[in-house]
């Protein structure tokens, strides 16, 4: 969404005096620090605090809404999500566990959640990327969800990944709306919430499912990610756009899988970009583009014997890109 | 006339046939054909955005369609109709095959077993979704995962009814 871009800075037309250059350049490390203070106020509040309200989430030409439930409590959270339009789905979430429930198939899919990346980062090299790679900036305040918004948009100096925009509860902290934007300036995803009562009064029994843990005649659907084993795979991507860092390599043990599957994770304090290998033989991968799941794309390519697919929050290009450059090192 | 719809949409309608065609488009089958068209255009380009219940009536459309074996006669389509017949009709036969992936495909396990049966071709066999667990894995890193808006609203949004065992 093409919002005028407000400049705050005067055009100067004569050469920087040293002192003001590093001025400059001490005011892009203060910018960093602000970036990294706003993420972290943003991701505990989303955590932290109880409330209440209806969320839409747009990709696209889609619309959903939805009602979600947030309690904190003793230290735990407990979460419902339901939505309000299309099927029935309801997603219940507590402490390491999300459990969905599909009425209509009868079915409940149990995965867990686990968080292994801090965030924001804390590793100085991804802050100062982050700053390096992304125009931070304050905008003015809106309303959005009733509330009043601080608004801050992340823009990317390169077009090999998208522009985040937040908007978070000038009281509290809580995001009320995100927005990915892609080098058009076109919406690939956006949540907002159209109302939300924050430190609302929550009874233990809003967050608790409609149905029963396992209702009698449904289909228990696990799902895992596998543990994963830290270690050196001996594969690496040549192309992966600068500001991205290595966070984690190592194999996994996925289910059915014979063999352990090679996944290693790229940051650029914003987003993460993941690339698993697996033998093509066994691998159940379709192979090729598989944009518009929201901002998620994901590529796969054959690679010798290897199955090669590269998902993250940053545009088709980008893990095309990634993915075609994967090899041996 | 589902020929001059598709030339229209392709751009290649004569404007003389125009207004005749946006006048027979008040016609509720062919209305249906037309929103059709776009779907398959949509996902063809990768901006897929079926609605719910699409891939179930497609399917049962697709079952009730008679196999035409007369031959066409070669003047009333242009190149430009068959190539977007053929890929309408990938698109479809695509659609129809993940709905049947996501039924079998519950595990690389199955695929194969089903793969050894020999009852489709192997190139069918590959899934349309992406493994939930490579998704899983992937949600354990990024940052959207912290921020607590990410990943199950989009599953929320973007579950079918046909597919929820194989989508994050």
């Amino acid at each position: 969404m093409g919002a005028p871009r407000t400049s705050t800075r005067p055009a100067r037309r004569y050469a920087l005096p040293p002192v003001a250059l590093v001025l400059l350049l001490f005011a892009a490390s203060a910018r960093a620090e602000e970036a990294n203070q706003w993420l972290a106020r943003v991701a505990k509040a989303a955590r932290e605090l109880s409330y209440v309200g209806t969320v839409v989430y747009q990709r696209g030409t889609r619309v959903e809404s939805s009602r979600l439930v947030h309690l904190y409590d003793g230290g735990k959270e407990t979460e419902k999500l339901v939505s309000l339009d299309g099927p029935a789905r309801e997603v219940i979430r507590n402490m390491g566990e999300v459990r969905t429930y599909f009425p209509d198939a009868q079915v409940v899919r149990v995965e867990p959640r686990t968080f292994r990346n801090a965030f924001p980062s804390v590793s100085s090299e991804q802050q100062k990327s982050l700053a390096q790679f992304y125009d931070f900036r304050a905008l003015e305040r809106e309303r959005v969800g009733g509330h009043i918004a601080d608004v801050v948009a992340f823009e990317p100096r390169d077009g090999l990944r998208y522009g985040h925009r937040f908007w978070s509860d000038v009281d509290t902290g809580l995001l009320l709306k995100a927005r990915m934007v892609n080098d058009r300036g076109e919406v690939v995803e956006q949540f907002a919430f159209t109302d939300v009562q924050v430190n609302a009064k929550i009874e233990k029994a809003m967050v608790e499912p409609s149905w029963p843990k396992v209702p009698p005649e449904w289909r228990v659907k696990q799902l895992s990610a596998g543990d994963v084993e830290v270690h050196e795979t001996g594969w690496g991507a040549t192309r992966v756009p600068a500001g991205f860092g290595k966070i984690m390599e190592g194999y996994r043990k996925l289910q059915g899988r014979k063999n352990p599957v090679a996944h290693i994770v790229f940051s650029d304090g914003l987003v993460a970009i993941s690339v698993f290998i697996e033998p093509f033989a066994t691998a159940s991968v379709p192979l090729g583009m598989r944009p518009g799941e929201g901002g998620l794309n994901v590529y796969s390519v054959k690679q010798d014997d290897n199955v090669v697919t590269v998902m993250g929050e940053v545009p088709p290009a980008t893990v095309r890109q990634i993915g075609n450059s994967v090899a041996r090192r | 006339m589902n020929e001059n719809l598709s030339r229209l949409m392709d751009g290649d309608l004569d404007p003389s046939e125009l207004d005749s065609l946006c006048g027979s488009l008040a016609k509720p089958d062919l209305v249906a054909t037309w929103s059709c068209y776009h779907v398959i255009g949509e996902s063809l380009r990768g901006s897929s955005s079926i609605p719910c219940g699409y891939t179930a009536r497609f399917a049962a459309r697709l079952a009730a369609e008679p196999t035409v074996l007369a031959p066409r006669t070669r003047a009333a389509t242009p190149p430009a109709t068959w190539i977007f017949a053929a890929a309408a009709t990938v698109a479809a036969v695509t659609v129809v095959g993940w709905t049947a992936m996501s039924v079998i495909g519950e595990s690389p396990a199955a695929v194969a077993k089903a793969s050894e049966a020999g009852s489709l071709s192997a190139a069918r066999l590959r899934p349309s979704t992406v493994p939930a667990d490579y998704l899983l894995a992937h949600q354990e890193y990024s940052p959207a995962t912290a921020m607590q808006m990410g990943p199950y609203m989009r599953a929320v949004g973007t579950q079918p009814a046909e597919t929820p065992a194989d989508r994050p």
